[in-house]
């Protein structure tokens, strides 16, 4: 099926997310996000996306667009596998707080190190949804879900400040509420030539609706801090939530630090050189 | 009994005494008469001290194995020397180090540590010795000498020049005899099993290797680093096992040939995405290294302990192509077969091999010609075909693939799917791609059924079954051990090839495995109702010497 003009399309998949769920926002930014690219001479055809396994993997069903739909966790394993393979497609995870920021956290720490050229949008609605409302990494201390009825004893960890202190270039937050301001920073995100993070404030009106805790506490950031301890402050706030692209640094990514100039993809050898390259080798070991 | 065709070599000491790099050397001399030779290494999970040791067996013949009935042993400390006193065979020649084991009745002293601290590297040094001792004690001239030391010892030519002639004059100065080794007529490479199977995956056209160190499978890893740019493949070592699977699986969508590797705790690790492979059929290699288990268990050793662990990867019901090589040439045809099968079939498959074949190395001679027209080929989608679907039904199960950047809509998914490949729970919908995966394994037998799934060695009675490395071991065995036998043994053993083997039912066989609960008998016994009557098994991590397991194998057919 050749891809649609409509991003996404209704009658090919049902549509199961509860009505007022924050993921519609994100789905609509993205789209939009798409859209944009375009406008500016991207074409779809050379973007993949991936999810992890929750009510925001639905995603993936949702969006007429190629790629891969991952399993709980590995997502941002997933995307990187397929820019190490073709570095010049865009790749696009998504993740929920579950996967990403606990089953999955250690490859975000790593594709922030290596500086992977991915962007990993995070529905951050601090519980399990598609398992029925358990706490997530990021639920607050003392939140109640059927594996936790007294209230979780854990302390939340704040994802962007471990993200930031690993290495990475682009860290960002985004509220559906927000429209226009969240597309244009998935935009920015993917524009952005290394790893980039969007988490978005997605509120869960099913089992954990902070609608309006977000709405009075979300301040759009002006500018990105200068440096990664000004945007720990920023994180440390306690008055506002400020969203926008909390810090921005150009490095380095890793397909060009590990296979400089070379897409495995377009730069194949054809058999004969294969060939010749093998028994080159096979002679030194004469 | 001693083979007296074949000369074996041996040198012992610590680890970091440069044992190995002298095995290494040593065959490579004999490579240098035309002589064939199979080495193995033993060395321990430790970076200093310990006990190491090199065997090297050599023949005018092909050698399948090393032997542990030892013509020359160099051993660089006492710990060495009383662990190999008992190798040495009848007419061999032991030699010492008289510093730290003090003057013996039974062999010849060498001051090593005195004529070693003289030089900047007192202990990496010592390895020096023992190609001097060989070059002195098979009569080689010190032009030879000089030669042989210049071409594998280059780092510090200077040093180990000075060192080897030293002790090349102190051995020559003590023997009356020297071991007179024929020349021969062959003329190959020496290569280990790891290099083989990397080596036969890179001409089968691999893209990329992922891998996170666990011996015995760390030397893949080491070996595509090392040769990024001779053969244009990226090596990607990240944080553990569960990327290097997902990552593979990832690589597949824009159509790279991806291969993996691990021992079993690192495949393991990998399970979930070899699951993930079989639902999104994602062709991928793995290969899996055994050492002895279970859990961490002897990293450095060898055992086939992990055959019913390979034949059951993945939770629920897919394809799974699990085949394992029976030397270290064959490594080579069948990861470079592999990968077209699993690119073929679009679903992940296993090399099965350990620690014996994956590090001893052997003279090999493979003729690249016989790869120049690969027998399974990849199904495409046309080009210009407008309504792509990924998992499009067909009626031999396999869906043609198409890789962005395109303008089709290419979605694969962990999910149970439709066509499109978008995500179902209608239950026609899942029978039918249940059933599509079927018929993939259904057809992938058809065209087993085209090639040689199993090799047989011999003609006559009794029949001997055996797989993996250890057809090594039993091939030596044989031939030193002058037996007549005929070897079965099954290449592929999922899906298990019974139709090569209907002969053999209800026949009683010799089973020889390196497993203590004779996992392999039990896969014939149920995959093609043969009777073992007798199942030799090793499973102290060490592989088979053909001396013992001829006479093994010798009580069993009585
Ligand atoms: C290995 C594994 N463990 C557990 C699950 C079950 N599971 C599915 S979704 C999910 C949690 C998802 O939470 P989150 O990432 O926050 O996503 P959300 O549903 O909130 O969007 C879990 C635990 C699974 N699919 N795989
Ligand atoms: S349970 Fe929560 S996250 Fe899931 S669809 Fe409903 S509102 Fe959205």
């Amino acid at each position: 099926m050749k891809m649609d003009e409509e991003l996404s399309v209704e009658s090919d998949v049902e549509n199961t997310w509860c009505p007022g769920c924050g993921n519609f926002g994100i789905l609509n930014a993205v789209k939009k996000a798409v859209e944009r690219l375009e406008s500016e001479g991207f074409h779809r055809s050379h973007l993949l996306i991936s999810a992890g396994i929750g009510c925001h993997g639905k995603i993936f069903d949702y969006l007429n667009l190629s790629g891969l739909y991952s399993l709980h966790g590995r997502e941002t394993a997933t995307i990187q596998g397929m820019k190490f393979a073709n570095p010049s497609l865009k790749v696009i995870a998504f993740g929920g707080d579950g996967n990403a920021y606990g089953e999955g956290l250690a490859h975000l720490i790593f594709a922030a190190r290596r500086n992977s050229d991915i962007t990993l949008i995070v529905h951050n609605n601090g519980n399990y949804a598609l398992t029925t409302g358990q706490k997530s990494p990021t639920s607050i201390k003392g939140f109640k879900g059927p594996s936790t009825p007294d209230g979780s004893v854990e302390e939340p960890i704040d994802p962007l400040d471990v993200l930031l202190s690993s290495g990475a270039g682009f860290i960002s937050r985004g509220y559906p509420g927000k429209m226009a301001h969240l597309t244009e920073l998935i935009v920015e995100a993917v524009k952005h030539q290394g790893f980039s993070l969007v988490d978005v404030l997605q509120p869960c009106v099913t089992f954990n609706d902070t609608y309006e805790k977000y709405n009075e506490l979300v301040e759009v950031l002006e500018e990105p801090a200068e440096t990664r301890k000004e945007a720990v402050e920023l994180l440390e706030k306690e008055e506002s939530i400020p969203i926008g692209i909390l810090y921005k640094e150009k490095m380095p990514v890793f397909n060009e630090k590990i296979y400089p100039e070379k897409n495995p993809m377009e730069d194949r050898m054809d058999e004969k050189e294969r060939f010749e390259a093998v028994k080159k080798i096979l002679e030194e070991r004469r | 009994m001693k083979d007296e065709d074949v000369f074996t070599y041996l040198i012992g000491g610590k680890a970091g005494e440069g044992v190995k790099k002298a095995g290494t050397a040593a065959t490579r001399f004999f490579l240098d008469l035309g002589r064939e030779s199979f080495q193995m290494n033993d060395y321990q999970s430790l970076i200093r001290g310990g006990h190491n040791f090199s065997v090297v067996s050599t023949s005018t013949r092909e050698v399948y194995s090393h032997h542990m009935e030892v013509d020359l042993i160099v051993n660089l400390d006492e710990r060495s020397r009383d662990l190999h006193e008992e190798h040495l065979a009848k007419e061999g020649i032991m030699f010492y180090n008289s510093n730290d084991s003090g003057e013996r009745d039974q062999g010849l002293g060498l001051p090593l540590d005195e004529m070693a601290e003289e030089y900047s590297k007192p202990d990496l040094i010592k390895g020096v010795a023992g190609i001097a001792v060989l070059a002195a004690c098979t009569g080689m001239d010190k032009k030879g000498l000089e030669d042989m030391i210049k071409k594998e010892y280059s780092r510090g030519v200077e040093e180990n020049l000075s060192f080897a002639k030293e002790v090349y004059k102190k051995v020559g100065e003590n023997i009356d005899e020297t071991f007179d080794l024929k020349k021969g007529k062959t003329h190959s490479t020496v290569i280990t099993g790891n290099e083989s199977l990397s080596l036969g995956a890179a001409a089968g056209g691999l893209d990329i290797y992922i891998g996170y160190p666990m011996t015995p499978a760390s030397s893949i890893l080491h070996f595509f680093a090392t040769h990024r740019d001779d053969l244009n493949i990226m090596s990607i070592h990240p944080e553990n096992e569960i990327a290097v699977a997902n990552m593979a699986v990832g690589a597949t969508v824009p159509g790279a040939r991806v291969m993996v590797g691990s021992s079993g705790g690192g495949l393991a690790l990998m399970e979930e995405a070899i699951s993930l492979a079989g639902m999104t059929e994602s062709p991928i290699l793995f290969v899996l290294g055994s050492r002895p288990g279970p859990s961490t268990g002897v990293p450095t050793y060898t055992e086939q302990g992990d055959l019913h662990f390979a034949l059951n990867q993945g939770h629920g019901e897919f394809p799974l192509i699990v085949s394992s090589p029976g030397c270290i040439e064959e490594a080579f045809h069948l990861s470079n077969m592999m990968l077209d099968l699993v690119w073929k079939y679009q679903t992940p498959g296993i090399l099965l091999t350990e620690k014996h074949l994956c590090e001893s190395s052997m003279s090999v001679d493979i003729d690249m010609k016989k790869f120049e027209e690969g027998v399974f080929k990849t199904e495409k989608a046309d080009e210009d075909q407008d309504d792509y679907k990924r998992y499009e039904k067909t009626d031999h199960g396999i869906s043609p693939l198409k890789y962005p950047p395109s303008d089709d809509l290419i979605k694969w998914n962990s999910y149970e799917h439709d066509e499109m490949g978008y995500t179902t729970e209608d239950p026609d919908m899942i029978s039918e791609m249940h059933d599509k995966r079927r018929e993939k394994n259904e057809t992938l037998i058809l065209d087993l059924k085209n090639i040689n799934c199993v090799n047989e060695f011999g003609e006559s009675t009794p029949i001997i079954f055996t797989y993996g490395s250890t057809t090594m071991s039993v091939r030596e065995a044989l031939i030193s051990g002058d037996i007549d036998a005929k070897i079965v043994q099954p290449l592929f053993l999922n899906p298990f090839p019974f139709w090569e083997l209907e002969e053999y039912i209800h026949e009683e066989v010799i089973v020889v495995e390196q497993s203590s609960t004779g996992q392999f008998a039990s896969l014939l016994r149920e995959k093609c109702r043969v009777k073992p009557k007798e199942v030799i098994r090793r499973y102290d991590g060490r592989p088979f010497e053909p001396a013992r397991l001829a006479e093994k194998i010798e009580e069993a057919i009585i």
